[in-house]
């Protein structure tokens, strides 16, 4: 007879098979009844959760610092340890939060006080790009109107 | 009176208030999910932070003039059934609910519940009668800005509210409408529109949530993508679908009363009758029958006076309402007495069904 194919998550023998296409790809799941339970197998926003951990390696490469959360216990459950998680493993999420979100960052409302200081650092992000493009593109004049409003800005995060 | 009890015998716009009802969009709901900075994520965190995280929460939210003698609920301290009440009202989710260390704030007339501890450490709800999208909306913002204020909230300037789950970052942001939709339904049209929302980016879901089965026709729709989107964009492109599916359910319902005809009143006159004389209802037969009064009121069929009753049935006929209403555990058939009993009771001087007006 041969080998039962083993759960995705853990160690159990598989009995839920599950094939997903994403971006005309087809990814294989196998996992065993409580994983696939936890997991939210039938619900596909979760779902792609797995799925995206099935590739991760199976020892933990990265730990969060401030709450000891491991990448593994990222496999295991599918959810972050604390806020600082983010940081750590934002680079290793990246490509899972396109899948899930199709988008990699927030733009949205902000808590009440933090909302200028995150305007102005986009805004800046954005001025300085357009500078270098003017300053290419030979467009003296407004490269020099956009090197005082970046000077403006710069004032106007430092104080905030 | 327990907190649970007072929660049941008061008066809230989702089963009394006459005239907050409409046709099809049953209600609308605003979710936020939020973090405390710093803090272990309730999945995560030890039992003393989850202490740590529910005092502080709790403190917080008891403050706000929304929630003035409102009702603070521990899930530790509440029995079995009291829990299942709330998670039938979606005043909390089962899991919420399932855990001990949570807990859920809720205002007076039940439109707000915050939940604390769930799989983040705050659930900012708002749930109001009838489609009123940007109303329940501005309700949420100004809670989070209240909140805002004296929690420091976990976020990023690249990635928004963080949230433990990654289908949450971002804004937190789940809107939904709660539709009932028997047109669709009896048209066999409802697999095509829940797929053709779904390659839209929202979710269909039953009436109790994730996982569940649409019983009496009524399903939960909402956003998915949480991230990369702003809150405005989130309710537009919401608002956009449930103004569709509001137009194909009329639709639907027009062209089944055309075709059907005498048919089609005969199907509404005998859910009436068999609610009217059942001595035993099971709790998905009674949501099936009074999915068909509901559409009857809607039509003009019945008065649509009587709607936000039919509303009550439906929230007020599930197993636990059931059995707090009757103030003792009861097996399966004794509940199916005892809803039927209520429903006879409440439907005892309805008027007969006549040919739709709508």
């Amino acid at each position: 007879m041969s080998q039962p194919i083993k759960c995705s998550l853990c160690e159990e023998a598989a009995t839920v098979h599950l094939s997903q296409v994403v971006h005309s790809k087809v990814t294989k799941v196998h996992l065993c009844e409580a994983c696939a339970q936890k997991g939210g197998a039938t619900d596909p926003a979760v779902f792609q959760l797995a799925d995206a951990l099935t590739t991760a390696s199976p020892a933990p490469t990265l730990t969060c610092p401030k709450c000891g959360f491991t990448d593994i216990d990222f496999r295991k459950r599918g959810r972050l340890g604390c806020p600082s998680c983010w940081e750590t493993f934002g680079d290793a999420l990246g490509g899972l939060l396109l899948k899930v979100q199709h988008e990699a960052s927030h733009v949205g409302r902000a808590p009440a006080g933090t909302l200028p200081a995150g305007q102005l650092r986009r805004r800046l992000d954005d001025a300085r790009r357009e500078m270098e493009k003017a300053i290419i593109g030979e467009d003296y004049e407004a490269a020099a109107r956009l090197r005082d409003e970046i000077a403006g800005l710069e004032q106007q995060l430092a104080h905030s | 009176m327990s907190s649970v009890e007072d929660i049941l015998a008061a008066e809230n716009e989702l089963t009394h208030l006459l005239g907050a009802q409409q046709a099809v969009v049953l209600s609308t709901r605003i979710r936020l999910a939020r973090n405390l900075d710093g803090m272990p994520f309730p999945g995560w965190a030890k039992v003393p932070q989850r202490k740590e995280i529910s005092d502080r929460c709790v403190e917080a939210l008891d403050a706000l003039p929304k929630f003035r003698r409102g009702h603070v609920l521990r899930m530790g301290e509440l029995g079995d059934r009291d829990r299942a009440v709330l998670v039938e009202r979606h005043l909390v989710s089962k899991e919420l609910a399932a855990g001990k260390s949570g807990a859920a704030v809720i205002s007076r007339d039940q439109t707000c519940s915050v939940m604390v501890n769930e799989e983040d450490h705050l659930r900012i709800q708002v749930v109001k009668a009838g489609w009123h999208l940007r109303g329940t909306w501005h309700i949420a913002e100004q809670l989070d800005d209240a909140l805002g204020g004296s929690l420091k909230l976990a976020f990023s300037d690249r990635l928004g509210y963080l949230t433990a789950c990654p289908t949450n970052v971002g804004t937190g942001l789940r809107a939904s409408a709660m539709v009932h939709l028997p047109g669709l339904c009896l048209a066999g049209h409802m697999d095509k529109v829940s797929r053709a929302l779904n390659q839209d980016g929202l979710a269909v879901r039953g009436w109790l949530g994730e996982g569940t089965e649409a019983a009496g026709n009524v399903f939960q729709i909402s956003n998915q993508q949480t991230l990369g989107l702003s809150e405005e964009a989130i309710l537009k492109h919401l608002g956009g679908w449930i103004k569709n599916v509001v137009e194909q359910e009329w639709n639907a319902r027009r062209k089944l009363a055309q075709e059907e005809g005498e048919k089609f009143v005969d199907r509404l006159a005998r859910s009436l009758g068999l609610l009217r004389s059942a001595r035993l209802l099971t709790s998905s037969e009674a949501m099936n029958m009074l999915s068909h009064l509901r559409l009857a009121c809607d039509m003009g069929c019945l008065p649509e006076e009587r709607r936000h009753l039919v509303d009550r049935l439906m929230i007020e006929g599930q197993p636990a309402h059931v059995q707090a209403r009757a103030g003792q555990e009861l097996d399966s058939d004794g509940r199916d007495r005892r809803r039927a009993a209520v429903v006879r009771e409440a439907l005892k001087d309805f008027p007969e069904v006549v040919p739709p007006t709508a």
